[in-house]
């Protein structure tokens, strides 16, 4: 708690890093802060190339979907990858200045927050050009947002703490991340995983899940990245309906259409959206607590370090 | 009324026999029973009293525990016994241009600096002209500190930290930096912030300086304080102490170079 008034006292310092981080981050580069815009741009080509030209995929609105999930996704991602660094980097200041420690993983959310915001106009752009209704739905984006935010301080902050003292955290952590994006409902909607099934698993793994598959897909709906993820296509693209949600096209038969909706009620049915999502905020709030925890407690003998 | 009251002060710092910075490693450190680190005191129960006004400065050889000291008061290091009170806005300056970034120019630079000094952004704003009016650097305010030449640099750093009006300022080995005329201005400076009762606690190699600015000074040796007195005093014990060590070092290689 004091540690949130020392912040406060020391806002200064966190918006001059985050200022400092933005400015030199496009330096020595000819189109400069474009570049904020550009690479979302390009991230979204490279998808569209893999998925709608490779791989050939006609779901309607996949783009849309796509794009929509990535967002989030990407800025989950991006602030818990540079956590790992934001201590070891400024090392300078941490032995020679005092300011409240935790202003470095939170320069680090700002920074990433900004950077989301920027992602953010170019999906309106090319909402623009898709032809997607602006509703008023788009304002659960700010509460889908905070979620995942708190979700990525907490383990920003613990992750933070640790690289100091063990290098070997940032390596960790990038594989886990890569692993964790398939864990996510980003390439594929929510609803794949809960209708799924293993059919004759043969292996260790394959029969570990498959035994536990019911606990793992709850364990899944928990995660905060997958209600964050689909909140953002709930709030943007399915005008706040339930995210477990079926695409029915006018391509599908009659009977394929009340076969999708059937499963789609079962499945809304057996995983009332409510409690999932108070589920994934009291983990998120709970990763937030025990990451400032065990940061106030390492951040003591930071400037001893190396 | 006191500035700074530190009771019993004593910090341990742990020194690694190898360092073990991978998991591997420690977890091989720890299988075979290793403590894995030596103990060190770098400061055993040091107490003092700085009164408000007072311009004390912190003398002794290498490793004697004076920049432990400093970043003490400065709430950079955390004491591992005792507790030290400090009244008054403290302005630390351990390093000159804390945070000073290659690829921002100048002014960013005053801005981030100051920040870590405490100040907030109006207060900065307010200071601005004089900070760069004492570096004497108005024209290059708006180019990237990566095209200073040191001189330049030192002279930002001092200027924002001499700028910052704490009640404290915390000085370590950056005195008397620049040339000539920037070291008379920043004397005089520092003397007027004397005048105006501010407090001023220094740790520097350079005794001339350490007698220059302050009434009183603390020996410490190995963590220990020796002596706590007036300033000249402390000083000429602690440089005779210092004369008298060499010539023993010179006997004794003699002594060697005789026997031998």
């Amino acid at each position: 708690m004091s540690e949130l008034l020392e912040v406060v006292r020391y806002r200064e310092v966190l918006w001059n890093l985050v200022r400092r981080n933005l400015k030199v981050r496009y330096k020595n580069s000819i189109l400069g802060f474009a570049w904020s815009l550009l690479n979302p741009l390009m991230q979204i080509g490279v998808w569209y190339f893999v998925f709608k030209i490779l791989f050939g995929r006609d779901e309607p609105n996949f783009m849309a979907l796509l794009v929509t999930g990535f967002l989030p996704w990407l800025f989950f991602s991006q602030t818990v990858l540079d956590s790992t660094a934001c201590v070891t980097q400024e090392m300078a200041l941490v032995k020679k200045a005092y300011f409240p420690r935790t202003i470095l993983p939170l320069s680090v959310l700002l920074s990433n927050l900004i950077h989301l915001a920027f992602a953010f106009i170019v999906l309106l752009a090319l909402y623009a050009v898709w032809g997607v209704d602006v509703t008023i739905y788009y304002l659960w984006v700010i509460p889908a947002t905070l979620l995942v935010a708190v979700f990525a301080y907490g383990l920003s902050a613990m992750l933070a703490a640790w690289s100091v003292f063990y290098a070997d955290v940032r390596f960790i952590i990038g594989n886990l991340i890569g692993l964790w994006f398939f864990l996510t409902p980003v390439l594929y909607p929510v609803y794949h995983v809960l209708k799924g099934s293993l059919k004759n698993p043969d292996n260790v793994v394959e029969i570990f899940l498959s035994a536990h598959l019911e606990p793992l897909k709850k364990v899944f709906m928990l995660d905060p990245l997958t209600i964050g993820v689909e909140s953002y296509r709930s709030a943007l693209l399915y005008g706040g309906e339930n995210f477990i949600k079926i695409q029915v096209t006018p391509a599908m038969t009659e009977l394929e259409q009340a076969n999708a909706l059937a499963l789609q009620e079962g499945l809304r049915a057996d995983y009332p959206l409510l409690p999932y999502i108070l589920g994934a905020v009291a983990i998120a709030v709970a990763t937030a607590i025990i990451g400032q925890w065990v940061f106030q407690r390492k951040a003591e003998s930071f400037a001893e370090q190396g | 009324m006191s500035a700074i009251e530190a009771d019993s002060i004593w910090k341990e710092y742990r020194r690694p026999h190898v360092r073990a910075t991978t998991f591997k490693e420690a977890a091989l450190a720890l299988l075979r029973g290793q403590r894995g680190y030596d103990e060190f005191w770098a400061l055993q129960d040091v107490s003092f009293t700085v009164e408000q006004g007072e311009a004390i400065g912190l003398v002794g050889p290498n490793g004697s525990g004076k920049s432990t000291m400093l970043g003490i008061l400065a709430r950079v290091l955390r004491p591992t016994r005792g507790a030290v009170e400090v009244t008054g806005r403290v302005c630390p300056l351990l390093e000159l241009g804390t945070g000073f970034h290659p690829d921002l120019t100048g002014r960013e630079n005053v801005f981030l600096n100051a920040s870590l000094l405490g100040s907030g952004h109006r207060q900065t704003a307010a200071r601005y002209g004089d900070i760069v009016d004492f570096a004497e650097l108005s024209d290059f305010m708006d180019a990237p500190v990566k095209t200073y030449s040191t001189g330049m640099v030192i002279r930002l750093g001092f200027s924002i930290a001499i700028h910052m009006e704490p009640d404290i300022l915390l000085i370590d080995e950056v005195l008397g930096v620049g040339d000539e005329h920037f070291q008379h201005k920043s004397y005089a400076r520092l003397a007027e912030f004397k005048r105006a009762g501010k407090t001023l606690f220094v740790v520097s190699h350079s005794l001339t300086g350490i007698t220059t600015v302050c009434d009183r000074a603390i020996w410490l040796d190995r963590g220990h304080i020796v002596t706590d007195g007036d300033a000249d005093e402390v000083v000429r014990q602690y440089h005779d102490a210092v004369i008298a060590w060499e010539q023993s070092l010179a006997e004794a290689k003699a002594r060697d170079a005789s026997a031998s």
